[in-house]
């Protein structure tokens, strides 16, 4: 049946399971890009061999990401309108025309130079290189800004109006710069580049550890792991600054978070105690268990010893988001962050301590193994942060304006898990795949061996064939 | 719904041309990589099939991303008919994304495969070539049909028809139209891009002259079906302008004469842009005969835009953007324009 509870779960999950498959990737190029461009930077001012190895490298690992992120995005676009129908209608007006500046002043942006970033070496000049990849991580920031703009409004809707079935942009500025995007986006543009650092570590460890190329990677383990120290504790600050946005604007979604069913407690008095673990009851409307901290919550979201924070039970049950979900999912995410943070400054205690040799650093196994493992936590805050973010929106979808069962299209059940098992597979592949040349391309290692591209327009061609002549030379590309 | 100002109906218009030109760049650039790839399933050597892949490394991404732009634009001026529309055409449209997410998978990956994964990954570069060049021809032919929408007070009209609508002997046909259209684009890049003397130039050239008497045959046959069962292109192009419509037709078998000469003579690059000049008349004209009209008898380009469309934004993207974008794209092309050989497959 069209429109049924389950055909509109069965959207949700289809639509959850493209964004969860396709975030893998965006945050890596934004964040590699830009740590690429740095590095790049570093060649081009002191001529040290040694960040272009570097560059060519990561930059190997940069475009199996890139192609994986094109693929699942491409998916993403057309979903709006196949999944979500009537709200892409209802709420085009601003969400289809933010999507659209995305479009063309990043999407496009970075695709053009991306060409001339990954195949232009030796074809172009040192400095329009530079220039290629200084766009790259312009525009893939750019992508990010826009996307998070729109995801922000469907949190925090303004500048809009509701009538005839769908939302009038009454005031551009005013959609465009909602209240959440302040904080969302440059949460978002931190934690790729908080990604970005942890997998440069992770990697750069790994050839440490199997004593290969040390000499090279530990330039880059040592400066992603200082860069960490500033980043990780910065990213901590935006997301608690983010939360307050939340308790204000999303009060359901803030309740859902910290698993928060009674304003009161039963005699009364001010429920002030923050959850640590718990489960929802069958019922779904208190804890069965849980262990709390006493006035810890109201410390945390009102800054005061007792103040009040609005509980589940203010709104009608219709109205109330799932908790497991953003309950679990925000304390996983804000513990890697803080995993994070104390990797990052038991890092800079072994980098800053005392001038290390290659051996010594190479023989700090569990270092070395605790960064590759930390390569692995941006990845899942990254995931339950966005759990948390669009899982704590229900049941709404424009939140406060439009609920999820308006926006979904009227597919029926058969055609909503088609769509399902076909993206799982396909986006499986994808995942799969990554993983593998990502192995690959690390097993084979840097390339050492040929020449430092330094530039030129050696490599180019003719157009029109020259009449009679043998080519003059092969040009492997 | 409410009317727009006329102000905002000339930008409307606009968009609407913006969104034409960056769909039928995709179909010049796109469409020659897809056909590079129809045909490489035609070619035996691996190295060859590799290079073919090579050919296009620089350039397939930014090729495939004029169909995000026109996509942008669609959901950005046009809401209305985005939210509708790929309802409507959910079946083609998944079946042509997966097309491109394999192809992009085995553009990306082939070269970091093992031999014996290279064939597999050549067949489905091939396969998914193939995939969305067909189901791509086939949505086109489905929107040239309209579909029916709600009609609900209060409601912006939707689409509630169920997945399969897009169907039809038209539609299949359509599909395979554009196939061929596409493999003649390919093979033209194939010349373009291989050294002279190349053993897959000389069995690219051999293909051209077979499939360009097909495609022309394609595009007669749409011509005369479209004319015989769409009543808002016979009363266009029988009407009392139907004289404009002759000369199209005479500058469309002009373009496609001289890029069968060009093709004689092997000048490759007028080859292709003749080719592109042809093609380009031709969705200029049928752009104009479906005008107003964006999905037939289903929304007009001035019911399916987006009340906030304004002058400020569109000047902003099309004085802006698309230039630069124009100029970059235009660069890059000539960046990558060394012919290579099939030793390109070594990189």
């Amino acid at each position: 049946m069209p429109g049924s509870p389950l055909a509109v779960f069965l959207s949700r999950l289809d639509f959850a399971w493209i964004t969860t498959l396709h975030i893998l990737y965006p945050p890596l190029t934004i964040g590699l890009a830009c740590l690429l461009f740095l590095a790049e930077w570093r060649w081009f001012a002191t001529d040290d061999e040694r960040w272009y190895r570097l560059v060519r490298f990561f930059s190997q690992l940069f475009i199996v990401n890139f192609a994986a992120g094109v693929a699942t995005g491409i998916t993403m676009e057309m979903a709006f309108g196949i999944l979500y129908g009537p709200f892409s209608q209802a709420a085009g007006p601003f969400f289809g025309q933010v999507l659209g500046y995305e479009t063309i002043t990043a999407f496009m942006y970075e695709a053009g130079f991306i060409g001339l970033m990954i195949f232009g070496w030796g074809k172009i000049s040192k400095g329009v290189h530079l220039f290629a990849t200084f766009n790259v991580a312009l525009s893939s920031s750019l992508s990010a800004m826009w996307i998070l703009d729109a995801n922000s409004w469907m949190q925090t809707p303004s500048g809009i109006e509701l009538r005839d079935g769908y939302f009038h942009v009454t005031d551009w500025v005013a959609a465009i710069l909602n209240s959440d995007v302040f904080l969302g986006y440059p949460h978002m543009q931190v934690a790729a580049i908080e990604l970005a650092l942890c997998f440069v570590i992770a990697v750069s460890a790994w050839f440490v550890l199997c004593r290969r190329h040390v000499a090279l990677f530990r330039v880059s383990l040592q400066y992603a792991v200082l860069a960490l120290v500033v980043i990780a504790p910065l990213q901590v600050y935006l997301g608690d600054g983010l939360g307050l946005i939340v308790a204000q604007d999303q009060p359901a979604a803030l309740a859902a978070m910290e698993g928060h069913y009674h304003t009161y407690n039963p005699d009364g008095s001010v429920d002030t105690s923050w959850k640590v673990v718990g489960w929802p009851n069958a019922a779904g409307d208190d804890m069965a268990w849980s262990i709390s901290i006493p006035h810890f919550l109201s410390v945390l979201e009102t800054h005061t010893w007792n103040g009040k924070v609005t509980g589940l039970d203010a709104f009608p049950p219709e109205n109330r988001p799932p908790v497991l979900v953003p309950f679990y999912a925000f304390r996983v995410m804000a513990a890697a962050g803080g995993v994070l943070v104390l990797f990052a400054l038991w890092g800079a205690w072994i980098m800053l301590r005392r001038r290390l040799s290659d051996d010594a650093l190479a023989s700090k196994r569990l270092f070395l193994w605790a960064a590759i493992l930390c390569g692995f936590l941006p990845y899942i805050s990254v995931w339950c942060g966005w759990w948390v973010r669009e899982v704590g929106r229900q049941p709404w979808l424009v939140y406060g304006l439009m609920r999820t069962e308006q926006g979904v299209s009227r597919m029926s059940v058969t055609s909503a898990a088609l769509w399902l098992l076909g993206y799982m597979y396909f986006e499986l592949i994808v995942w799969g795949s990554t993983w593998y040349f990502f192995g690959k391309t690390m097993r084979r290692g840097p390339d050492l061996d040929s020449p430092v591209e330094h530039g030129g327009t050696q490599q180019l061609g003719e157009l029109e064939p020259r009449r009679g002549d043998a080519p003059s030379y092969v040009r492997p590309i | 719904m409410e009317g727009l100002t006329h102000a905002q109906a000339v930008v409307t218009f606009a968009w609407w041309i913006a969104l034409d030109l960056s769909v039928l760049l995709y179909i010049l650039l796109d469409g020659a990589d897809l056909g590079a790839g129809i045909f490489s399933l035609f070619v035996r050597n691996p190295n060859e099939r590799a290079a073919i892949m090579s050919a296009m490394a620089g350039t397939w991404d930014a090729n495939e991303t004029w169909l995000i732009v026109g996509g942008g634009v669609l959901f950005g001026t046009f809401p209305f008919v985005y939210g509708s529309t790929f309802n409507y055409l959910m079946m083609p449209l998944a079946l042509a994304l997966w097309g491109m997410i394999t192809r992009a998978l085995a553009l990306e990956f082939r070269h970091l495969a093992e031999t014996p994964w290279q064939r597999f990954s050549d067949l489905c570069f091939g396969f998914s070539s193939l995939t969305v060049a067909f189901f791509g021809g086939m949505a086109v032919g489905a929107i040239l049909q309209g579909f029916p929408l709600t009609n609900v007070p209060g409601t912006v009209p939707t689409y509630v028809g169920g997945s399969f609508r897009f169907i039809s002997l038209f539609s299949i046909w359509t599909g395979i139209a554009a196939v061929l259209a596409v493999t003649l684009a390919g093979l033209l890049f194939i010349r373009a891009r291989f050294e002279v003397g190349e053993p897959i130039r000389e069995h690219a050239a051999r293909w051209t002259d077979t499939i360009f008497y097909l495609g022309l045959g394609a595009v007669a046959i749409t011509v005369v079906v479209n004319a015989a069962i769409f009543r808002w292109a016979s009363q266009k192009w029988f009407g009392p302008h139907f004289w404009i419509w002759g000369i199209v037709l005479l500058a469309v078998i002009f373009a496609a004469f001289k890029m069968r000469m060009a093709t004689r003579q092997d000048r490759d690059l007028m080859a292709i842009l003749w080719f592109n000049a042809a093609v380009a008349i031709m969705a200029g004209a049928m752009m104009a005969t479906v005008y107003p009209w964006i999905v037939p008898h289903t929304w007009t380009i001035y019911t399916g835009a987006s009340p906030a469309v304004s002058l400020f934004t569109f000047t902003l993207a099309m004085g802006g953007f698309f230039p630069v974008m124009l100029m970059y794209n235009a660069y890059q092309l000539w960046v990558f324009r060394a012919r290579i050989s099939a030793l390109a497959a070594y990189h």
